[in-house]
């Protein structure tokens, strides 16, 4: 109980932090922060495939590259498109996307079915690059961030700090709602089927539905996240959904560490942050994040958040040991 | 009168190599049904068959009417079903709470729930605990799995059995590897735990065959050699000869 009350505290205390930003830091970081979040929402959604299920995926791009794209074409060719149904438009395309992808997929196990979401990333990305007309090609997608219609009233958010909150409410509850998820009868199954799944089929669950399900949910999530990403920059190239994504999210999640819930949301923060102090000094940047990434995979390999819950083994002097399965789903942090 | 539980003329063969061929044996409602054989005699591929794990190369499983050959795992647990399996198939990581809580959970319906939590569930709880109770593990219901002695993870494989409420439970082997003793303590639980249920099991062990089944089948070279109650068997010739040899 006391476990779980200070974990209430710790993300009200979060979102409180959270609406103090715009108060404290300059627009560049603001803008960053924004970033952070968004990657945060890809990430999880990533950790919750590769380390909770077990599913290593190397076309996590393409699902946050259509988000992206469709968010884009929507907002060009619908007039008058508000942004939550951008938003919405993106979200049930990628859900479509996740359900017809993973139905072909998921028979497949292992490291067939990473070189099979390898081939379809490409597929993906082919089509963005030559279907011109749709997607602008290597010249992008620009467009101008709709208005948030909430029903009785308009809000502009073409403001850094008034996107920066719709960020922070919506992809944080997002976010929320994944450590939630962890949680659930669903979120339990997922982690069990990667423990034994034989014994899972024999206890009446269906494995293969539920691994479906749950490319299809983390599908969606990506989708999301690269729905606010084009909102964001107000623009989407076919970097979006190029395998470059991919191994950026798969950065994300070793740096963090798949091991905790929140790793992850700790490697995007990290990630973004030295992307963009790296690049500032450097157009290299990619080789120094390729040396980190092999840094951290020889010696880290538990990601920093491992490294951090060691720390505070040592100084709390006990040995945690309940059973929670490999991932410690209490530890927690929004 | 429609069968219980009717295994018909169930043959398997792996590319070529006969192990079942022809099987066919009647289990009553609430019945504790033994098969026996020498080892290869096909008895774990017989199981792996009827609980949907392998496919039959003909033949049915008729179970109250409905045949259920060919059907996964998942839908057989449904149909109420439950097998346990002889080298011991438990989820290490986990307390023995939850592992109990993930049959229990599936029993009333919460596979893929998004929204609500199992750990939330008062109902779901009180049977888990009682499932706990019932196998002896209360006192060490929070340590996972891995931590627990050979006969208690014996304990917790039926308990996992049991936790789907089936009405039909296949044991396999539930007693190798065990000691004296804990073969004593495992036939007084299983004893107990399938009372006004129905039970097939398989098992090397004599004394455990005896001390639980109302009948025995003896599965030899894939075929039903003999099926009758105990004592029939004990007395059976050709079962003398082929299996119990000296005894």
């Amino acid at each position: 109980m006391k476990q779980k009350n200070n974990s209430y505290i710790g993300i009200i205390v979060l979102f409180l932090l959270g609406a103090l930003m715009p108060f404290i830091l300059k627009r560049y970081h603001l803008n960053m922060l924004t970033e952070i979040i968004i990657f945060a929402l890809y990430a999880v959604s990533y950790n919750l495939l590769l380390g909770y299920a077990g599913l290593l995926s190397f076309g996590h791009a393409m699902f946050f590259g259509l988000g992206a794209f469709v968010a884009a074409v929507a907002i060009t060719h619908i007039q008058g498109l508000t942004l939550l149904s951008a938003v919405i438009i993106s979200f049930a395309t990628t859900v479509i996307a996740g359900f017809l992808i993973g139905s072909l997929l998921l028979r497949h196990k292992g490291s067939y079915f990473a070189l099979l979401t390898l081939a379809f990333n490409a597929l993906f990305y082919a089509v963005a690059t030559k279907w011109h007309s749709v997607t602008g090609g290597d010249d992008g997608l620009s467009i101008s961030r709709p208005e948030l219609n909430l029903g009785f009233t308009s809000l502009s958010v073409s403001s850094v700090s008034s996107f920066y909150y719709l960020i922070l409410v919506v992809v944080g509850a997002t976010i929320l709602f994944c450590w939630y998820f962890t949680h659930t009868a669903m979120g339990k199954t997922v982690l069990l089927m990667r423990e034994n799944e034989e014994r899972m089929k024999f206890l009446g669950y269906n494995t293969n539905i539920s691994r479906l399900i749950l490319f299809t949910f983390t599908g969606a999530l990506a989708g999301l996240a690269g729905a606010f990403y084009t909102l964001h920059f107000q623009f989407v190239s076919i970097s979006a959904i190029s395998i470059d994504m991919t191994t950026a999210v798969l950065l994300m999640v070793f740096i963090g560490g798949t091991g905790t819930f929140w790793g992850p949301i700790l490697g995007a923060f990290v990630y973004i942050v030295f992307q963009n102090y790296l690049s500032n000094i450097t157009d290299r940047w990619p080789l120094f994040m390729g040396i980190i990434f092999v840094f951290m995979v020889l010696y880290v390999p538990g990601g920093l958040s491992h490294t951090i819950m060691t720390i505070r083994q040592w100084f709390s002097g006990r040995k945690d040991n309940h059973g929670d399965g490999p991932i410690k789903v209490e530890e927690t942090s929004s | 009168m429609i069968d219980y539980l009717h295994i018909k003329d169930i043959h398997k063969d792996f590319s070529g190599l006969q192990v079942l061929t022809g099987v066919d044996f009647k289990v009553i409602e609430k019945e504790h049904h033994a098969v026996i054989g020498p080892n290869g005699a096909g008895k774990t591929t017989l199981f792996n068959i009827i609980s949907g794990k392998f496919k039959a190369s003909s033949g049915a499983i008729m179970f109250k009417g409905q045949d259920l050959s060919g059907k996964p795992p998942h839908t057989l647990n449904r149909y109420g079903l439950s097998r346990s399996f002889q080298i011991t198939n438990v989820f290490n990581e986990l307390s023995v709470f939850e592992n109990i809580l993930t049959g229990v959970r599936s029993r009333y319906g919460l596979r893929y729930n998004f929204f609500k939590r199992p750990d939330h569930n008062l109902s779901i709880i009180e049977k888990t605990k009682a499932i706990i109770k019932e196998i002896g593990l209360e006192d060490v219901s929070d340590l996972p799995a891995s931590s627990l002695s050979y006969g208690q993870q014996r304990a917790l494989e039926i308990g996992i059995t049991l936790s789907t409420e089936p009405e039909l439970i296949l044991l396999d082997e539930p007693t190798a590897g065990m000691t004296r003793e804990e073969t004593g303590q495992a036939i007084n639980l299983i004893d107990r735990v399938t009372a006004n249920r129905t039970l097939i099991i398989i098992e090397h062990d004599m004394d455990v065959v005896f001390s639980l089944a109302d009948t025995i089948s003896v599965l030899h070279y894939g075929k039903i050699l003999a099926s009758g109650a105990p004592e029939e068997i004990r007395n059976d010739q050709r079962v003398k000869d082929a299996y119990l040899g000296e005894g």
